[in-house]
């Protein structure tokens, strides 16, 4: 019956060969360039120590990330919209409420202490603020099916009314123990806030990287098809991240009241440095996507910096002009080297 | 594998659709089509485009609902299947299109949804994953990959072997196989039918769907050809040949619908000579002449598709030479090609060949504009003479020429598409499946209005899978397998089976060739 088989026209496309040169000549590049953004940061720490006077010190490295724990925690919330959200920018995950949820979070919390409440009232408040703003944003995008960069900019935008009739744009001194602490210094005299970033980052970085729930979000971002063949709740993973992103926003706004000692106006300019670092973090990854130890040395590169700058007394406005060039060829990289793939 | 528990008893059915109807919105998708696959066997199902092979895999699927009908699945009727139902009687689907994160490792693309967490805690066992990735791969295929091998680096044989283990892994009682050898080379498709029968003696049911008529023959033990929305037979492969399901895939008895016409072809208007796009068509030559109607088929990754994209400047070339009235005419867009007097008219009408929310008239001038244009203002005038001119001689069916062309059916929408060329004076036109969602009445309108551009010297290259209409139109057809030219007919002396059996490379078409 199937004589004629071996008649049948074998043609050799060998798909596979070609596919294998293609995606090995990727990852090879992706190779280079994170080596090429680790030797990158390396090599500014190693001039900002050989040239700028107290930048190798620990108080100084202290310093350094103790002023990064606020845009550290706004950055690493950002990833988790980033990995569940996928990272294309326009249509992939995004919060851009980020930044106002930290400036009404902040508020809510002073404005609980100034009423004579405890610290714990102010935390519950401040993080409930965070988390109703996330359910927002996660309704906004899962439930009415609003591209997230344009449902959380409607939400920023409505955050940042509500701050502004909080306070009615006026600073809200606040001063609790919980506060004098975490602006004091810790162990080898280096900021509280330090040591608060890298606990919290340990704590994401252990949920994001090392549980079934953290792959299932990069599942969701990178190949929703994939994910939903899989049986996984898609919507509900997306809906949660945006709901812990919103914590985050109001963990943010709890660490910046005891930064400020109150509530100050002008979040809302944390937000594009926040949104840069959290994409920058992707080029300290094997796989170029978004991870937290990656958003976390993305956050200390810029930190670094803004510090080297500062000690060479060289104005800081160059900072942004830098940050901005990073983003432009990491993202042009990025974009070039998952172009095959896609 | 435990799956082998069912081996035992291979007398019953491990599934019966019986008389299923499936309408979607009007259209009649399945007019009481039955399936009936005996346990443990390998049961082809086959049919052509639009026969309703996909609404009924759907409808297994648990993702569609049948309007009427019975289904049983081990004996046992269900009223309604859902994903998650058939997930948990043991039905599994391999698509076409590998569902795989790029940027995981195999073991994560393997384990995804069903990690195995270190012990004791809530956290990933990594090192657990990669090693029975390992194992898993090496014990069904022998296959060997790098523990820290993400899927981007994978080939397609590889990256559907992964899709098919993550099935395995749960020990399925059904597989389906919609297409699986469509990206693979002969010798990842041998492994694959391996796998196959192994699971098949191992008392797994597998459907295999398939276009390419020897798989099936090769393969299976039963099959079933729908076409037209029913079954029109199930035999045992012992007793039919590729040949003969060929000929029942094939409806014969809408032949009268195509309008004769008789044109003598003109002078050489296209010429294409030993073109080729790697991994996707090779060394294709052609000729068409002014007032020729030619037609190409071939299934879907031929490369008739690609081939024509390349003429209308939508994909590059690797070499090759393309000419129109003898001058050099390879474009690297479609403006250019449209300046060379090419006009395609793509399957995706909706998307691509009309702008729904125009206008008839702004539709039918979109490409003309420089002719309306006086002083560097829109003529308007001029522009309602020429949408009234067409829309008459086309006799497009529409409320007036400023309705917008969303308003249309789906053959007038058409007939606007190709009105937009005519308006451009194009000379070669290149139409993809130009009568898919249009009912039969415009189709027969189309047909004239084809035989009409090549009366007017026109020459035409019309792609479709729908062979019957392929030969009622046109008057030689290319048929496109795997990259190449397999066959050249005389649409007079041919017969839709014969066509079908050579786009798929199946044997006895090819002894002709040979």
């Amino acid at each position: 019956m199937s004589v004629d088989i071996q008649l049948a026209p074998v043609i050799h496309f060998e798909p596979g060969q070609s596919d294998f040169a293609s995606a090995g000549g990727g990852s090879l590049a992706a190779a280079a360039l994170r080596a090429g953004s680790l030797i990158a940061f390396v090599a500014i720490l190693v001039v900002f120590s050989l040239t700028a006077p107290y930048f190798l010190s620990v108080g100084n490295f202290g310093n350094v990330l103790g002023q990064s724990a606020i845009s550290g925690v706004l950055a690493i919330g950002l990833t988790i919209v980033l990995i569940a959200g996928g990272s294309n920018v326009v249509t992939g995950g995004i919060d851009l409420s980020l930044a106002a949820n930290m400036g009404l979070s902040a508020a809510v919390y002073a404005t609980v202490a100034q009423f004579g409440y405890g610290d714990a009232t102010a935390v519950a408040a401040a993080l409930l603020t965070g988390g109703l703003i996330g359910l927002v944003n996660a309704i906004a995008v899962v439930g009415a099916g609003i591209v997230p960069l344009l449902a959380t900019l409607a939400v920023m935008n409505i955050v940042a009314g509500l701050e502004l009739v909080l306070t009615q744009n006026t600073v809200i001194p606040a001063s609790t123990p919980l506060l004098t602490a975490l602006s004091s210094s810790g162990p080898l005299g280096i900021p509280a806030l330090a040591y608060v970033l890298l606990v919290f980052t340990l704590i994401a970085a252990a949920i994001v990287q090392y549980t079934p729930a953290g792959l299932r979000l990069y599942a969701v971002g990178e190949f929703p098809d994939a994910a939903r063949a899989a049986g996984l709740p898609v919507r509900r993973l997306v809906a949660g991240v945006f709901i812990a992103s919103g914590l985050c926003g109001g963990f943010a706004g709890i660490l910046s009241v005891s930064n400020l000692s109150g509530s100050t106006t002008g979040s809302g300019e944390m937000l594009l440095p926040v949104v840069v670092t959290a994409l920058l973090g992707s080029v300290f990854s094997r796989r170029l996507v978004p991870t937290v130890v990656g958003t976390l040395l993305s956050t200390l590169f810029v930190g670094f910096l803004v510090n080297g700058f500062q000690l060479l007394n060289i104005s800081s406005v160059l900072v942004s002009g830098v940050q901005g060039l990073l983003i432009l060829l990491v993202v042009s990289a990025t974009t070039l080297l998952r172009r095959p793939e896609a | 594998m435990s799956a082998a528990s069912p081996a035992a008893d291979r007398s019953g059915d491990a599934i019966h659709l019986e008389n299923i109807v499936k309408r979607f919105d009007g259209a009649q998708a399945l007019s009481g089509a039955s399936l009936r696959v005996r346990r443990g066997t390998v049961h082809g199902l086959v049919g052509q485009n639009g026969a309703g092979k996909s609404t009924l895999i759907k409808l297994l699927a648990g993702l569609h609902q049948p309007d009427e009908g019975r289904i049983e699945i081990d004996g046992q009727t269900y009223d309604k299947l859902t994903p998650h139902r058939v997930e948990e009687l043991g039905i599994h689907f391999i698509h076409q299109d590998r569902l795989l994160v790029p940027t995981f490792t195999v073991g994560e693309a393997l384990f995804l949804g069903r990690e195995p967490r270190i012990a004791g805690t809530p956290f990933l066992d990594r090192r657990l994953m990669q090693r029975r990735a390992g194992e898993i791969l090496n014990d069904y295929f022998g296959v060997r990959l790098p523990n820290s091998a993400l899927i981007s680096e994978l080939s397609t044989a590889e990256k559907q072997i992964i899709q098919i283990t993550r099935a395995l892994l749960d020990q399925p009682k059904i597989l389906v196989f919609d297409e699986p050898t469509a990206a693979l080379v002969r010798r990842e498709a041998d492994i694959l039918f391996r796998l196959i029968r192994r699971l098949g003696d191992e008392g797994v049911t597998i459907i295999y769907i398939s276009h390419y008529l020897n798989e099936i023959e090769e393969l299976c033990d039963h099959v079933t050809v729908l076409r037209n929305g029913e079954d029109v037979a199930t035999l045992p492969l012992s007793e039919t040949s590729a040949a003969a399901i060929a000929r029942l895939m094939v409806a014969r008895d809408i032949a009268e619908m195509f309008p004769k016409r008789s044109v003598t072809p003109g002078k050489d208007i296209l010429t294409v000579d030993q073109l080729s796009s790697r991994g996707k068509y090779h060394d294709i030559s052609l000729t068409l002449r002014r007032g020729e109607v030619l037609g190409l088929t071939g299934l879907l990754g031929s490369g008739a598709k690609d081939l024509i994209r390349t003429l209308f400047g939508l994909e590059p070339a690797t070499s090759g030479q393309i000419e129109i009235d003898g001058k050099p005419a390879r474009s690297v867009n479609p403006a250019q090609a449209v300046d060379q007097r090419l006009a395609l008219v793509p399957e995706d009408r909706r998307g691509n060949g009309v702008a729904l929310d125009l206008s008839v008239t702004e539709n039918i001038t979109l490409s003309s504009l420089k002719r309306f244009t006086r002083l560097g203002f829109l003529d308007f005038k001029s522009e309602r003479h020429e949408a009234d001119n067409l829309i008459r001689r086309l006799e497009v069916k529409t409320s007036g020429r400023n309705a917008l062309v969303r308003t249309l059916s789906g053959g007038n929408q058409q007939k606007v598409a190709i009105a937009k060329w005519l308006s451009r004076h194009s000379e070669v036109y290149l139409l993809d499946e130009p009568t898919v969602g249009v009912d039969i009445g415009s189709k027969v309108e189309i047909y004239n209005l084809i035989g009409d551009l090549a009366a007017r010297g026109a020459g035409i290259i019309v792609l479709s899978s729908d062979l019957a209409e392929l030969i009622g139109i046109t008057d030689r057809i290319l048929v496109l397998f795997r990259g190449n030219i397999v066959h050249e007919f005389v649409s007079s002396q041919t017969s839709p089976d014969e066509v079908l059996a050579a786009s798929t490379g199946s044997s006895e078409t090819l002894r002709h060739v040979g």
